[in-house]
């Protein structure tokens, strides 16, 4: 057993958190303000390298593996949900499927740009009617030929407003549903058909965009078609599981923040004569919120290191979402307690934490869908099939 | 190729260290460093000179281990070769023997052009690293440069001479020094430090370890510095608070200067 990071990992989360520091702190509370994706910083990530942390070298990434991606989230999770939904939608779950399974030529294409940031991807699954039951989409591919014609349309797309590059899911084969029923695309955004219907105005993770997007006779070439005809439902499954994972990193990098804020505050704010650090009832709250940190800690880069081991790790991909959303949420809650009345205003980042925190609770498969996957595979090991 | 020799020292990062007065100690609660702040400026100019003309840009270090990171950090921003001098009793150099060491290191490397160092250090204040070594090497110096370009034999830079800045130019071999303040350093390329701490892509050999017994004699390698430990500097007096209207306060303050003159 060795529970250390190794040098390059400590080296990279130092970068990392520099940056962070620098560039995405002073413009979180301003970007969240005015509702903009700060793209100047998402540049700045690509000219570092870090867009492409977790891709070969050989496509343009950095080949710092799993767990180095685990630090970015976790390191931007602490300073700006909102860049870490950005990178999380275009490494973790848009250029994911592409390098999960992409051909030879679809990585020189597609993963090199993404990977260097010289183009943004995002990730087209849900429809109006397909959120959790992913399977259920209403979005066409007639073949014509060496093209394929989409038409329908994917909503609270992530990165969806600016994103260069899309991977979608179509009904290819109506009679087969997502057993050989559904194909994955990729999709150039500047092609005709395809149009940004709308932008959502959220509650949180307001630096970014979550785009309403429709394909009408938006024609793909064959080539684009991702991993095999019939087999997408499977490349987006296979995506969404490192999605959970990284995305319960965000949620640690979170949670950490609030256990500093919360720290940091409690050694200043005085009341009766004394610290609120030497208050029994506060440093309770600390002590929780420390025991769920870590133990979200352990869960997240023991799962990291499962994927760089190259082993199973889609049951506790799931764990890490839905404990790291509820830790987050748990955490940043606790901390606007410890806070008062200054953590509810907006002079304080406390209250952007805890609207940002709501979604991961409800993206990327809502905790219920989570505790659906957890169940029916360790029910699956026992023997047992049971159906969402 | 023009070759650039940057001296790269570490600093214990201050954030990590509380000052305790009344118990007259320096706790240490997170022992991390930094590339000095004002040497990793000097880096900084010296990748802009080889971004706009191609150079060979060399990191030294020579600090007590575990010193790796310093170097590998420079690597990781853009130099092309870092050397590390190790040896016993080399971990007390001071300035005047670090200067010694980077003259024999500018001869081994068979010169270089410039030497571009940072002017002061954070921890202890000193700035003698690039005056002793210009002093050693005999060549002309620029110190506290904002800015450097480098082409054809001659050096312009841009310093602050009081309350503005002037142009400066030297003939090549130089000396620079440049403040902390004097630009932002670029972030590490994300591809590059993996690649460093991997040993991978040709880095393994970019990072070489010179023993300081070869360049420098046991007399050389004797410090000028002692270091007889630490003391806090003396507190200074605390003001006192004016109270009423801007005038007033006005008035009292110049008072109180002048009541201080007076004394």
């Amino acid at each position: 057993m060795d529970f250390t990071f190794s040098p390059e990992h400590k080296a990279l989360r130092r970068m990392i958190r520099t940056f962070a520091e620098n560039e995405i702190a002073p413009i979180a509370a301003e970007i969240d303000r005015e509702h903009r994706v700060p793209m100047e910083v998402m540049r700045m990530l690509g000219e570092t390298g870090l867009l492409g942390i977790c891709f070969p070298q050989e496509y343009g990434g950095m080949g710092a593996g799993e767990a180095g991606y685990c630090i970015l989230m976790e390191e931007l999770g602490r300073f700006c949900t909102s860049t870490a939904t950005n990178v999380g939608a275009h490494i973790g779950i848009g250029a994911m499927a592409i390098h999960l399974d992409g051909d030879e030529e679809q990585k020189r294409k597609y993963l090199t740009p993404l990977a260097r940031g010289e183009q943004f991807a995002a990730f087209g699954l849900t429809e109006s009617n397909a959120g959790s039951d992913a399977a259920n989409i209403n979005t066409r591919a007639v073949r014509d030929g060496d093209e394929w014609v989409i038409n329908g349309g994917k909503i609270y797309i992530t990165n969806g407003g600016y994103a260069d590059i899309i991977t979608i899911m179509a009904v290819t084969d109506p009679s087969r549903g997502a057993r050989g029923g559904i194909t994955a695309f990729i999709v150039e955004t500047d092609w005709p058909g395809f149009e940004v219907a709308r932008e959502e105005d959220k509650m949180g993770i307001r630096g970014t965009s979550t785009a309403e997007l429709v394909f009408d006779d938006l024609r793909v070439p064959h080539e684009n078609v991702l991993g095999k005809v019939g087999e997408g439902f499977v490349t987006f499954m296979k995506s969404l599981d490192m999605g959970r994972l990284t995305l319960g990193a965000a949620c640690l990098g979170g949670a950490q923040a609030a256990l500093d804020w919360s720290i940091d505050w409690t050694k200043t704010r005085e009341q009766f004569g004394a610290q609120l650090a030497q208050k029994q009832s506060v440093q309770w709250m600390i002590a929780d919120m420390a025991t769920e940190v870590e133990a979200l800690r352990s869960l997240v880069y023991r799962v990291a290191w499962l994927v760089d081991e190259g082993q199973p790790f889609t049951r506790l991909a799931a764990m890490c979402k839905l404990y790291g959303s509820e830790v987050a949420s748990r955490a940043i809650d606790m901390a606007l307690q410890i806070h008062g009345g200054l953590g509810y205003t907006r002079d304080f980042p406390v209250e952007r934490a805890f609207r940002d925190a709501r979604i991961a609770e409800i993206f990327e498969g809502t905790n219920e869908i989570q505790r659906i996957v957890i169940a029916s595979r360790l029910f699956r090991e026992h023997g047992v099939r049971i159906s969402p | 190729m023009m070759r650039i020799v940057v001296p790269l020292r570490r600093v214990l990062d201050p954030a990590g260290i509380v000052a305790h007065r009344r118990l007259r100690r320096l706790f240490i609660n997170r022992e991390e460093y930094l590339i000095e702040p004002a040497d990793h400026c000097a880096l900084e100019v010296a990748l802009r000179i080889k971004d706009d003309l191609g150079a060979e840009v060399v990191a030294v270090s020579g600090q007590p281990e575990p010193d790796d990171e310093t170097l590998q950090r420079g690597l990781a921003m853009g130099a092309d070769r870092a050397i590390y001098l190790s040896g016993e009793g080399f971990e007390n150099a001071d300035e005047a023997v670090m200067a010694r060491a980077l003259k024999a290191v500018i001869e081994r490397l068979d010169g270089a052009a410039l030497v571009i160092v940072g002017m002061t250090t954070l921890d202890t204040g000193q700035g003698q690293l690039g005056l002793r070594l210009a002093e050693l090497l005999g060549w002309p110096q620029v110190t506290g440069a904002w800015s450097v370009e480098a082409a054809d034999g001659r050096l312009e830079a841009v310093r602050r001479s009081g309350d503005t800045y002037v142009r400066v130019a030297a003939d090549l071999p130089a000396v620079v020094t440049v403040p902390a303040c004097a630009l932002k350093p670029r972030y590490p390329d994300g591809v590059r430090l993996i690649n460093v701490y991997r040993g991978e892509a040709g880095m393994a050999e970019s990072l070489e370890e010179w023993d300081a017994a070869d360049l420098l004699t046991v007399e050389e390698q004797a410090p000028l510095f002692e270091s007889r430990g630490r003391d806090f500097p003396v507190e200074r007096e605390r003001g006192t608070r004016v109270e009423g209207t801007a005038k007033e306060a006005g008035m009292a303050v110049a008072e109180a200067l002048r009541q201080r003159l007076r004394r």
